[in-house]
């Protein structure tokens, strides 16, 4: 695409970027439908393609945006569905982020959404305000009426006491069980701590199970995720040089052999640490060790190997990919085969390239858009007849379990149950239809496989 | 084009009505993106795009359209990409997209293994579908884009490459909206009835097979279609051999059209020239260099054929079976075969599924929609892609000859050779990829140019192509006999008296 940029503008570092990446789309429109707001809409400019030509214009232009631009920007999930898709793999990551970043510097909100914005920033990455901010949500729910309108959304997301789990972890080393092979950071994350205590605290007794001393470091709070897709760059970056200096400690103390995250989202903000540092002399070498180290806890379990299950319980798990790794890390064979190798009947979701509407804060920030495709995928996640939904980022866990009006748990929670774990708080008192009976028969010889039908085929003879 | 004064306003008055406002979308951004296209020709924008959600409200269109001289072009899924996109024939067309609210899967059934879909259901959606449904069902797929669907794509003579490949004869029963508006059931559909139990299960009825009107023509809208399913194999091997140089095809063809002929081999034979291989994996190393002027040397080929371990040509197929096991001495006696010669190199499935251009044969052969093939058309920048689709009888000799006259012309045009030849028993479809920068406007030209010469220097061999990017449907047509060309122009007159339905499509009407 030709773009228009003046040379002044192009002396700009990150407009130099942008303009890079513009150039390379070409409009061939592979992506469009596979773009979930243009699938919902129609609407040319809710596709990436047609956002792609909003932020040419509103950078070449400069200042403040329109606020038809500010909609249809704010309307993008940065679910990176376009990405997989585009044939010219242009970089729409990094161009949608520094649209954000234009817009929160140039354009003036409406106070409503200046002001939920500013709370979700100065809220959601700090476990111990989150806390509280939860607290004070649940005393507001039995006064709607006295809540101003633009958190009305937000509030309806509020979990009920119940489905709480908090647990702040200390920062602390928890040894490996038995010889130790690999000895590894886990990002205990910000909001995940308060929602659902159990992913950290199963992924750590996984990771202990399979020899790995597991340090949680003093220092790291939010990676910077949260802020990033809010378009406030700054803050993003404050947090997560406080992650890369208390990494880069302990790999030049004791050494780590991986960063292991747990909430996908997070993840690949972390993989992509080199890129939000690359322009900070200080920062880019460590930024870039840090992010080379960084796994998600499904590719590092790979290769450790799973233990084998203590008892199969070849329950049918939904499985779904969350955006943030299979578009922005390219992580979906490893989840599904360690749920396989646990026992596990693992089924695919149809439309899977599809966002679940969670997004981040953008559930909280588009509930309209989000409440469709919340309820489109809870549709889709229902037709495979599951026991039980698995995935592997707490945004998607909220969401799809908002929707499903079901539980909805994390992969290791079901890994670290099968090799002999607690059984997730979240089955509690769910009833599971009995498992059948593990399957004896060797896996059919075909790349993706559901398992629903078993390897049984009665349609042909083959 | 019998169209006297197109009446648009009326026209979209007329649908708001009856469609209300979901059903329309005049924006300007909306115009100029559907306008849009990867052609040499240029954009064409459309008047307006119109979305029926049911078969009566297509139906309602084309009234519409007959009372107000209105030309409408339909769409189903829309990824015709490098063959029109969803651009129309002319500009000033309204678009008939299809995909957005006609999406439905309407039927599967696992036992006679067929499926009935409506115009919007892409390769994806289907393929979900049956992977939700236990995987028992495997469908055909293009190596093209996932969102591509199967009623545009068996309508344009779309292929695919398991035994189910040929995706309009593997399609069956249709419901045809008629340029007339009148609605059509083909095949054993046509029984004035209501529980039609053959529908999708048998092609041949009574009466004349009206099905084959409706592909590469524009006398109708199809609004449903059957479509065969294949049990799915347990297990799927595939095989590949890795050729030295250009003129192997001709040993190739001969290897190939024997195991095709007695179906030895269930799937159709890729058989890919190095750059269709090499070009999804990045920009041609010396485009920027040589300003595209020139054609990639023999060292750059050499290069990445070296770099990504495929050949001057590299075929690839694959067994069905029940087990891996079982399938060892069928690969065996193909290779055994392929060998023979000793310019071969085995490349075996596990070896195949780390080379990224091959993982895309494995999964057309398993019947899994994937993304890899796109990439190629980033081979040159710019955005300029478009299909040359002839074909050679699979005869070593002649398939050989044809390639280097090909080869020739793209190179006399300073582009790139890039070709995958689909083998069949008798019949080979020349896959050719005209890749060019479409902001220069020099090499625009060149592609044009390079387009007609090589369908000029194919019918002087006596071949035709089977399937036409939209700017050159007149063109081709003007190579047809003239009775084939008065026949296509009687059915029009005959099915659509007032020419409304994609005047000019495949140079009819
Ligand atoms: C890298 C690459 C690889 C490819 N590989 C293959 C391949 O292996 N095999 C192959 O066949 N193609 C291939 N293609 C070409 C093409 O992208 C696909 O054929 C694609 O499926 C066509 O788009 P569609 O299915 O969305 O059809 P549409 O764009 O929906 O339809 C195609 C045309 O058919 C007509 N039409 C559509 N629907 C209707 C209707 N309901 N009634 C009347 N007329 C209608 C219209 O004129 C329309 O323009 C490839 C393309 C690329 C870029
Ligand atoms: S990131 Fe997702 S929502 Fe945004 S343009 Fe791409 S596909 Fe659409």
């Amino acid at each position: 695409m030709r773009t228009n940029f003046s040379e002044a503008q192009l002396a700009d570092p990150e407009i130099a970027e942008a303009n890079q990446i513009l150039e390379t789309c070409v409009h061939y429109g592979f992506c469009t439908n596979t773009c979930p707001t243009y699938v919902l809409t129609r609407d040319e400019n809710d596709s990436p393609r047609g956002r792609i030509d909003l932020i040419r214009r509103m950078l070449e232009k400069g200042g403040p945006p329109d606020p038809k631009t500010v909609h249809h920007l704010d309307r993008c999930l940065s679910c990176l569905s376009c990405m997989t898709t585009c044939a010219v793999k242009v970089d729409y990551v990094h161009l949608i982020d520094r649209a954000r970043v234009h817009i929160e510097h140039h354009h003036r909100r409406p106070w409503p959404e200046r002001f939920l914005r500013g709370l979700l920033a100065n809220v959601l990455p700090y476990p111990r305000r989150f806390q509280w901010a939860l607290r004070g949500a649940r005393a507001a729910k039995v006064l709607p009426s006295m809540v101003p309108s633009a958190l009305r959304a937000s509030l309806a997301m509020v979990p009920e006491p119940k489905r709480l789990d908090t647990d702040i972890l200390a920062p602390g080393v928890y040894p490996a069980e038995g010889q130790r092979r690999k000895r590894v950071a886990v990002l205990a994350g910000c909001a995940q701590q308060v929602l659902n205590g159990n992913i950290n605290r199963a992924a750590i007794r996984l990771l202990r199970r399979h020899g790995c001393d597991v340090i949680v470091s003093a220092g790291v709070g939010c990676c910077g995720s949260l802020t990033l897709h809010m378009g406030r760059e700054s803050d993003a970056r404050v947090s997560a040089r406080a992650a890369i200096a208390a990494w880069t400690r302990e790999i030049e103390a004791e050494g780590l052999d991986a960063i292991v995250v747990n909430a996908s989202g997070c993840g690949t903000t972390v993989k992509d640490y080199g890129h939000l540092f690359a322009r900070d002399p200080g920062m880019a070498e460590p930024a870039r060790c840090v992010a080379a180290l960084a796994r998600d806890v499904s590719e590092i379990l790979v290769d450790l190997g799973l233990a084998p299950p203590a008892e199969p319980k070849a329950y049918r798990v939904a499985y779904h990919d969350p955006c943030s790794m299979q578009h922005g890390q390219r992580v979906t064979r490893h989840p599904r085969e360690l749920l396989r190798a646990a026992g596990f009947q693992v089924m695919d979701i149809p439309e899977k390239h599809f966002c679940c509407g969670s997004a981040g804060t953008y559930n909280l920030l588009q509930p309209d858009m989000a409440e469709r495709l919340g309820q489109r995928k809870a549709d889709h996640v229902a037709s495979t007849d599951p026991d039980i939904v698995a995935t592997g980022n707490i945004g998607c866990m909220m969401q799809i379990g908002q929707y499903l009006g079901r539980p909805v748990l994390h992969t290791v929670e079901l890994l670290d149950w099968a090799t002999g774990g607690p059984c997730p708080p979240a089955l509690a008192g769910v009833p599971l239809r009995e498992p059948a009976e593990p399957n004896q028969e060797p896996a059919p010889d075909i790349p993706v496989v559901n398992d629903g039908g078993g390897a049984a085929n009665d349609v042909g003879v083959w | 084009m019998r169209i006297q004064e197109a009446r648009i306003e009326p026209f979209f008055a007329e649908i708001q009505a009856s469609l209300g406002s979901e059903g329309i979308n005049r924006d300007p951004e909306t115009l100029r993106r559907y306008g849009e296209n990867t052609m040499p020709g240029g954009d064409r924008s459309p008047v307006g795009v119109v979305y029926p959600a049911s078969t009566q409200d297509a139906q309602t269109i084309v009234r519409a359209a007959n009372r107000h001289g209105v030309p409408l072009y339909p769409v189903s899924t829309g990824n015709n990409i490098g063959l029109g996109s969803r651009s129309a024939v002319h500009p000033g067309q309204v678009i008939v997209d299809l995909g957005y609210r006609m999406n439905r899967i309407l039927e599967v059934d696992e036992r006679l293994a067929f499926a009935v879909v409506e115009p919007g259901v892409s390769y994806q959606a289907m393929y979900d579908e049956l992977v939700r449904r236990g995987n028992k069902l495997m469908l055909d797929v293009t190596s093209g884009p996932p969102q591509g669907g199967m009623i545009g794509n068996a309508l344009d003579k779309g292929a695919g490459y398991t035994p189910y490949f040929d995706h309009f004869g593997f399609a069956c029963g249709m419901e045809v909206v008629l340029g007339n508006g009148e609605v059509l059931r083909t095949g054993d559909g046509a029984l004035d009835a209501g529980n039609l139990i053959n529908w999708h299960t048998s092609k041949y009825s009574f009466g004349p097979i009206l099905d084959g009107l409706f592909t590469q023509s524009n006398y109708g809208i199809v609004t449903r279609m059957g479509i065969w399913l294949l049990p799915r194999p347990p297990a799927i091997r595939s095989f590949h051999f890795a050729f030295p140089d250009d003129d192997d095809l001709e040993q190739i063809i001969e290897l190939c059209r024997p195991l095709k002929l007695s179906n030895f081999v269930p799937t159709l034979f890729r058989v890919c020239n190095d750059l269709y291989l090499c070009g999804s994996e990045g920009e041609n190393p010396e485009y920027r260099a040589s300003g595209g002027k020139r054609s990639i040397s023999d060292e750059g080929r050499r290069a990445l054929r070296e770099s990504h371990g495929v050949g001057a040509w590299t075929v690839s197929g694959a067994f069905y079976g029940p087990s891996a096991e079982a399938l060892e001495p069928q690969i065996k006696r193909v290779r055994d075969l392929f060998c023979q010669s000793g310019k071969a190199r085995y490349i075996a499935h596990e070896e195949a599924e780390g080379i990224g251009p091959l993982q895309v044969a494995i999964n057309t052969f398993s019947g899994i929609p994937s993304v890899g093939e796109l990439g190629l058309l980033k081979w040159r920048p710019g955005g300029g892609n478009t299909w040359f689709l002839p074909g050679t009888p699979m005869d070593g000799k002649i398939a050989n000859e044809f390639q280097r006259v090909c080869r020739k012309v793209y190179e006399d045009h300073g582009l790139d050779y890039t070709v995958m030849n689909v083998c069949g028993p008798r019949f080979a479809r020349g896959l050719h990829v005209i890749t060019f920068n479409r902001e220069d406007e020099d090499e625009r030209r060149r592609a044009d140019d390079c387009y007609r010469r090589m369908s000029e220097e194919v019918a002087r061999l006596g071949v035709f192509v089977g399937r036409a990017p939209l700017d050159y449907h007149e063109f081709h047509m003007g190579q047809a006999m003239a009775s084939f060309r008065e026949a296509c122009s009687g059915i029009k007159q005959a099915l659509d008296p007032n020419g409304v339905i994609a005047p000019g499509r495949y140079g009819i009407g």
